[in-house]
């Protein structure tokens, strides 16, 4: 096994698309490590890119923030424009793990991971973000929710890599949220995940919408319907009530000793409702 | 036992909440464990199982293995001198009657569960032992197999041992039972269901081995029990003095460290190849092939006057032993005398079964059997309260047992029941009710009481010995087998000794947990150390204190009666003092021994027949009360555990630190069977092999546990103290579902209490 740290995004391209056997790229390795460890996976190229600037750095930009892949948890949490400005994206990437793991768990690693309950994807899809990909014909953007196909599959080509994400820019009165739901307290995989995000006008109604959810389809899900069903609403009785059905409609959960279908749809809509609410009390104080 | 010491003076060492010499190091990380310690030359072992529940083995074939880089050697249950293990009873008895239980120590040709040992690889690296286990050629053909009780219990079923596959069972009945329910107000009925569920010890099992310059196989490790030195000499062949256990300090043992775990391993392969040897479990390992508490199916029908008592118990249990017997009868045993809980049960009767299945093997953990009843008793005696409209606390008070009372077994109380003041206070520490923190948030309360015994089955004759000796400077030795296990075992003897000798703490070393070297104590299992080995130490102290004394006695020309040791000192009523150094100068003159062996013998009793109905099974009981404050979440079905109070009467706190410690630890432990711990099974494949599947309760999951320690003076002990080992883990998963039926009106009746099962009760999920 060969590991290399390469200081650009070319060297990094360079080593990708000219390795032979699996190449690996390592972020913060909590679940690449842990993945060798168990000989899930036995990579011949570990292509550490946490020496890449661009992939450690939080940047403003046209007025959105762009994220590099790389950057920790710890350190998004310390980011306060950041947080004031996508509080759901931070709070989302902060549930990773423990103290511990926050240290190492990036961004890039959660999405990449390819797991359907990765905990930051659902708020990254919500918030709208573009993932910066980087591979040897050069450089492309694509939305997160176009990046995993399904568990363990990705859109990337071979060679490519994730080098940041742009958050776009914050319209006023507008906010997000995230909430999963876990078998304990901390340090436990989503049985479901549920990103909104959410802008309002003057009068308090809903004149745009996301809502994303995860661990309940072999992929992240940005749910239109749901959107729909509370774009124009102030997200009264009614509204709410509509978002949880097209929620729950979304669902196509699996079912094992952690949640059973029925279970997993259920908090579904429990927790896109609630997710809601949080990203609409939080864009009316702004 | 006479108690001179207790209650003549005032005491000065015990009862203070002293930090234990073990704290400091646990914390900082220098603890040498087990799997801390490495010789020259040392070998890696690895174990091959068995990845069938139930097969036979058609071919097995180890020489591709044997041949691989670095490997020392492969052994099958042909290289084994006695290929066969006794698994019931470890300590100082070994005649149980009929309740003998064996399993072969590698398998001969058949395997029973996932993770049956098959083969045995010692390497020069671990990797180089692993590596051979997968060149290890072995063909397994499925055989048939049932994976639940009521399966194995059924006519036909495919047998798991040849004698069948019921493997024990007890009655028990008492008075007129269907004349108590034709009495009765109120008739409620329960069937409640608990899981499997791990030990989950820090410390995964481990040890080394090596053949000592004076040929004595001695074997370092993890255990609850030195004794099985006999265990291991008699798979060996060799004499029973020619094998070792020292053990270390554990980092967690909760009964998973009370049968054999690598010692057997570890004196063979040392055996064999004449080299020391290494074996630590990984995770996987430990939470694959360790026995696990036994699921139990628990039927009660209770009948209660409308005062609340109750009249009638009518009690049926079944429980898994899984593929083999190890101490599933004695569990069982203890299940069917806790069975109608601290309460009287003038007619009742108990019927409990244990089979044999294809799923992993069952054994010890934390509560022995008399854990898994109280989920039973205690949601039970909470129904009867809530149909007749009668406080939880008052409900318990009217069914107490007093002193005099009988056990359904017949066992008399000999000592008082504090369950009326412990469930009081329990209750009272909650406090005012929390608002629920939303709308969608319920918040109830619970309460749970539970006896368990403390202290082994009477005609098992327990003892336990410990010796004490002074060295020429004052200062203070104390050995003693008894493993400790992570309560303060070994401090707390100290403190004892430090009390009735006048040694300070700081001048005593105390050695444990070596078969060859210290006295032998027993198990440390059964909430029996405290009890036991205190005695020893106390009696031996005592009788070393008044062998000096008559010494100090002379020297002051005065009645040894009336000196007192202090401080290094013996001290006269006339405020003279003679230093420890001067008596043990004019000992040694006056050839009085500095040292003694103090042997503790407890009450014996002759086996009772259940099924006559009457007599003495546990020397004593300690008794608890819990009381739980929870939230439930009525769109999710989460449960949080927002409170926490736990009482016990632990007679006398010898450390309250340490049974504080006890309290605390033993009920978040109890949290975890109640709310997440699940050791999943299907078809008799463990699906939860790692700590990402097999979920325990983190800090963030147990709110602050109070603990409530109360001191009657009433237990057999040291000083009167009770055994509190055991005893916390009992209530909680009680506590918590009649927290959840406060809340929210839903009865739980299944371990553990997931939020989806709380969903499913609340009618949240659509199917
Ligand atoms: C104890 C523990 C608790 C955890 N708890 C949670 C949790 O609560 N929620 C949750 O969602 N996850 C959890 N995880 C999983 C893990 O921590 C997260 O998925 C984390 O975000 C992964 O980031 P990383 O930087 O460590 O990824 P790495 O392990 O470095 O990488 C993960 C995968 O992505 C690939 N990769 C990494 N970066 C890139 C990139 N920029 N471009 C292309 N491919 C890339 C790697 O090759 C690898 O296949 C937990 C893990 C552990 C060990």
């Amino acid at each position: 096994m060969r590991y290399e740290a390469p200081e650009s995004v070319q060297g990094a391209v360079a080593l990708l698309a000219a390795a032979n056997g699996d190449a690996r790229v390592l972020a913060g390795g909590t679940d690449l490590l842990v993945q060798m460890r168990a000989d899930v996976v036995e990579p011949e190229l570990i292509v550490d890119i946490k020496r890449i600037r661009e992939t450690r750095a939080v940047t403003q930009e046209n007025g959105g923030w762009r994220i590099g892949a790389a950057v920790t948890g710890a350190e998004l949490k310390e980011h306060a424009p950041l947080k004031q400005a996508w509080p759901g994206v931070v709070e989302a990437a902060n549930l990773i793990g423990s103290t511990q793991v926050q240290g190492r768990a990036t961004l890039g690693g959660n999405l990449c991971n390819g797991s359907p309950a990765a905990d930051s994807v659902p708020a990254l899809i919500a918030a709208g973000a573009v993932a910066k990909l980087a591979g040897p014909h050069g450089q492309r953007d694509l939305p997160v929710e176009d990046v995993m196909l399904g568990p363990r599959t990705l859109a990337l080509r071979p060679g490519e890599f994730v080098v940041s994400f742009l958050l776009p820019p914050r319209p006023p009165r507008s906010a997000d949220a995230y909430l999963r739901f876990i078998p304990r307290t901390e340090m436990d995989i989503a049985v479901v995940g549920a990103g909104v995000s959410i802008a309002v006008d003057g009068a308090g109604t809903i004149t745009a919408a996301r809502v994303s959810l995860g661990a309940v389809a072999p992929r992240v899900l940005l749910v239109a319907e749901a959107a729909q069903a509370i774009i124009g609403s102030r997200l009264d009785d009614a509204a709410q009530e509509r978002l949880a059905a097209a929620a729950r409609a979304a669902c196509r959960p699996i079912d094992d000793k952690r949640g059973t279908t029925e279970f997993r749809v259920d908090v579904a809509g429990v927790l896109a409702r609630r997710a809601a609410l949080i990203a609409m009390d939080r864009a009316r104080t702004r | 036992m006479a108690d001179a010491v207790a209650t003549t003076q005032e005491l000065r060492i015990v009862g203070q909440p002293i930090q234990r010499h073990d704290a400091r190091d646990k914390v900082a990380a220098a603890m040498a464990y087990a799997g801390d310690f490495a010789l020259p030359g040392m070998l890696h072992a690895f174990v091959l199982r068995s990845p069938y529940p139930s097969a036979r083995i058609v071919k097995l074939d180890t020489q591709r293995a044997a041949a691989m880089p670095g490997v020392a050697v492969v052994l099958t249950a042909r290289d084994v001198p006695k290929n066969t293990l006794s698994t019931d009873v470890p300590g100082q008895t070994t005649t149980v009657g009929p309740l003998r239980a064996t399993l072969h120590v590698l398998a001969e040709d058949r395997v029973r569960h996932q993770g049956e040992p098959v083969a045995l690889i010692a390497a020069e690296t671990l990797e180089q032992a692993r590596a051979a286990t997968e060149a290890v050629d072995v063909e397994y053909a499925p055989l048939p197999s049932v994976f639940t009780t009521a399966d194995a219990l059924a006519p036909g079923a495919p047998a798991v041992h040849e004698s069948g596959n019921l493997l024990a069972q007890w009655r028990i009945a008492r008075g007129d039972v269907a004349a108590g329910f034709a009495r009765a107000a109120v008739v409620v009925e329960g069937e409640y269901v608990t899981q499997f569920v791990d030990a989950a010890y820090l410390e995964p099992e481990s040890g080394v081995a090596w053949i000592d310059s004076d040929g004595v196989i001695t074997i370092r490790l993890s255990t609850q029990v030195i004794e099985h030195f006999r265990d291991v000499a008699e798979v060996l062949n060799v004499p029973q003095n020619r094998v070792r256990v020292i053990g270390t300090y554990l980092g967690g043992g909760f009964g998973g460290k009370e049968d054999v775990t690598v010692e057997v391993y570890l004196g063979l392969l040392a055996l064999k190849t004449g080299r020391p040897v290494k074996m630590v479990w990984t995770r996987q390992e430990s939470l694959l092939a360790r026995a696990k508490r036994h699921p139990y199916r628990l039927k009660y029908r209770t009948g209660a006057l409308a005062t609340g008592e109750i009249v009638a118990q009518e009690i049926d249990l079944l429980a898994d032993s899984g593929a083999y017997a190890y101490l599933s009868a004695l569990v069982l045993l203890y299940s069917t005398v806790t069975a109608a809980g601290p309460y009287r049960a003038p007619n009742v009767s108990v019927v409990a079964r244990v089979a044999y299945t294809n799923n992993p093997p069952t054994s010890a953990m934390r509560g022995f059997g008399a854990m898994q009843t109280v989920f039973g008793y205690e949601s039970q005696m909470d129904r009867v309260a809530r149909a007749l409209g009668i406080d939880p606390v008052r409900v318990r008070a009217v069914n107490t047992l007093r002193r005099g009372d009988s056990l359904p077994v017949g066992q008399v109380m000999e000592t008082h029941v504090a369950i009326p003041e412990l469930a009081r206070r329990a209750w009272a520490a909650l406090g005012t009710p929390a608002a629920p923190r939303a709308p969608h948030v319920k918040v109830g309360r619970g309460l749970a009481c539970n006896l368990q015994p403390y202290g082994r089955i009477v005609w098992l004759h327990d003892w336990s010995s410990a010796w004490i000796g002074f060295e020429m400077d004052g200062s203070l030795v104390v050995r003693c087998g008894a493993p400790d296990v992570g309560g303060g075992q070994a401090s707390s003897l100290c403190q004892i000794a430090s009390e009735v000798l006048g040694v300070p703490l700081d001048r005593i070393v105390v050695h444990v947990s070596d078969s060859a070297l210290t006295p032998l104590s027993g198990t440390t299992t059964a909430s029996r150390q405290l009890y036991m080995s205190g005695n020893a130490v106390l009696k031996a102290a005592r009788e070393l204190r008044a062998q000096l004394l008559t010494v100090a006695a002379r020297l002051l020309d005065t009645d040894a009666e009336k000196l007192e040791m202090i401080d290094g000192a013996v001290h006269a009523p006339d405020a003279r003092t003679l230093s420890l150094r001067s008596l043990l100068v004019e000992c040694a003159r006056a050839s009085v021994p500095r040292s003694h062996l103090g042997v503790y013998h407890a009450p014996a009793g002759e086996p009772v027949d259940l099924n006559a109905g009457a007599g003495k099974v546990f020397p004593d009981y300690t008794f608890g009360a819990h009381a739980a404050e929870v939230e439930v979440d009525t769109e999710t079905g989460e449960v949080r555990v927002l409170k926490y109070a736990a009482a016990h009467d632990v007679g006398r706190a010898i450390n309250p630190q340490s049974v504080e410690g006890q309290i605390q630890g033993g009920a978040v432990q109890g949290l975890g069977y109640g709310l997440m711990e699940d050791v999943v099974v299907e078809d008799g494949i463990n699906l939860t092999t790692s700590f990402a599947t097999y979920l325990i309760p983190t800090a963030a999951d147990v709110p602050d546990v109070e603990a409530i320690v109360v001191e009657s003076g009433e237990g057999l002990g040291p000083f009167n103290a009770r055994g509190i080992g055991e005893p916390p883990i009992g209530p909680p998963a009680a506590a918590v579902a009649n927290a959840i039926e406060d809340a929210t009106g839903a009865r739980m009746t299944r371990l553990p209490i997931t939020a989806e099962r709380v969903a499913r009760a609340l009618g949240l999920v659509t199917e």
